[in-house]
């Protein structure tokens, strides 16, 4: 049994192995295409998503993690679908001949893949989502999300109106739930008909921009989300949230409010412990002081920090989509900055090594027994 | 008429490492029709979900560079080479 990580860059996929989780090999695939997203399915195929301003964005899949095969068919809106304006404003540097002028919506980039129920879900920005039931090889758009009312006024996030986190319920295939920046958190109930937004209890101002949130499928309605505003948790399926800030450092926010400010958070499903890395606070989007951190609570109540083996010279970020856990027992995890340094953990971030460095930026880890 | 074109080398990866594909057409667009018919793959690079090309994609035909808006109408000749590429995008 070994582990395999599939780090996303801004040009290329690294794929790292170890059957040990101390030694590791490198290889560097799909050489020169931003990997945004990856996901493994029931059938160990590997997916990654990539995009270019140029090319537009497509899916590879490999069953060896050597041979790529780009799939014919990647989530696509409909030629009459009409976009956001407020998206448009925010990608619109790369539109040299106007043509979002047209009011017409595309997808720029798969934020997320999520192999669940036998169907593989794609998360995308302009904000949607999509469902392929034959690997990839064909996607639907699913409408009760992306037509529902009011989408014309959600507000992007800093990085574009991107339909990030897709969670699942495997005791209940009716209930689904999808966070976007910054239009907020939502949960069907009726297998993606409709949809509320569920963001009770957070802070926000407009929508809310939601960065990550995590859960166990087996104990699905209990909710660990990084919000910009805060770190909270729900133990109902996301009616209400509680914040969930007990040892995590906060600082000052752009709009006075004081709270923990951070992208990615991973749940460990065997231990039930919760990871999160935090950021100086959404003005200056680094580790404190320089010292690169990971916090972690084990009891849903106080966060501990866990910095041995972490740099104490850190000024980069890390990612929304850069951390995951490979679910084994003891759980590893890792997770990648934006300066293309990975860090690896065998113990629960008890101790951390660098596994890799001088990638390009790392926009997305996901980690995979194989 | 038939044209030879030369993909960069980020779509070659969707091709299967192929450097020069075969297409028919009388002007630029209808080449990059044609191979959007013949290779499903390709075609998601090459237009966008209003069936556009996409805004840019540049070809440099004889040593011209040829627009996405210029695309329909600049002929081309049987056997002659078309290089498909991105408009300079860089510092």
């Amino acid at each position: 049994m070994g582990i395999a990580v599939i780090v996303g860059t801004a040009k290329g996929a690294a794929i790292l192995k170890s059957r040990n989780r101390e030694n590791w090999e490198m290889s560097f695939e799909l050489r020169g295409w931003p990997v945004t997203a990856s996901a493994r399915d029931a059938g160990d195929r590997i997916y990654a998503a990539v995009n270019s301003p140029n090319f537009g964005v497509a899916l590879f899949a490999s069953d060896d993690l050597s041979n790529w095969k780009q799939l014919e068919s990647a989530p696509r809106y409909r030629p009459e679908d009409r976009g956001n304006p407020e998206h448009h404003r925010l990608v619109a540097k790369m539109d040299f001949e106007g043509k979002l002028k047209s009011g017409g919506r595309f997808v720029d980039q798969i934020w997320t893949l999520k192999p669940a129920q036998g169907a593989l879900y794609a998360g995308v920005s302009e904000a949607g989502l999509f469902v392929s039931h034959d690997r990839g090889e064909s996607w639907q758009p699913i409408d009760g999300f992306n037509e529902q009312p009011g989408r014309e006024n959600w507000f992007p996030g800093f990085g574009g109106l991107g339909l990030h986190t897709i969670l699942t319920d495997a005791k209940n295939p009716d209930r689904m739930w999808v966070g976007i920046s910054a239009a907020g958190f939502f949960r069907s109930d009726d297998g993606g008909k409709t949809w509320l937004r569920k963001d009770d209890g957070v802070h926000g101002f407009g929508g809310n921009c939601v960065h990550h949130v995590a859960n166990n499928p087996d104990h699905a309605s209990v909710l660990y989300r990084q919000e910009h505003f805060g770190v909270y948790r729900s133990e109902n399926g996301g009616d209400t949230w509680q914040v969930w800030e007990d040892g995590l450092p906060v600082a000052e926010m752009s709009d006075g409010h004081r709270c923990s400010f951070g992208f990615p958070l991973v749940h460990d499903r065997k231990s039930g412990a919760t990871f999160v890395v935090p950021l100086d606070g959404d003005n200056f989007r680094f580790p404190r002081g320089g010292q690169l951190a990971v916090y972690r609570s084990v009891d849903g109540k106080k966060w501990h920090p866990l910095t041995e083996g972490l740099p104490s010279n850190c000024f980069a970020g890390v990612l929304r989509g850069s951390m995951a856990g490979d679910q084994m027992d003891t759980g590893g995890l890792y997770f990648g900055t934006t300066a293309g340094t990975i860090y690896a953990s065998s113990d629960l971030g008890e101790s951390w090594r660098e596994i890799a460095s001088g990638l390009p930026r790392i926009m997305s880890v996901e980690a995979y027994v194989t | 008429m038939s044209v030879r074109v030369q993909l960069p080398p980020l779509l070659r990866h969707a091709m299967g490492g192929e450097r020069w594909l075969k297409a028919s057409g009388d002007c630029v667009a209808a080449i990059l029709r044609d191979l959007a018919a013949r290779y499903p793959a390709l075609s998601l690079h090459l237009f966008d979900e209003q069936g556009e090309v996409r805004q840019n994609i540049v070809c440099v035909h004889k040593g011209a560079v040829v627009r996405a808006r210029e695309m329909a109408s600049h002929c081309v000749s049987a056997g002659d080479e078309l290089v498909l590429t991105n408009a300079l995008a860089g510092g």
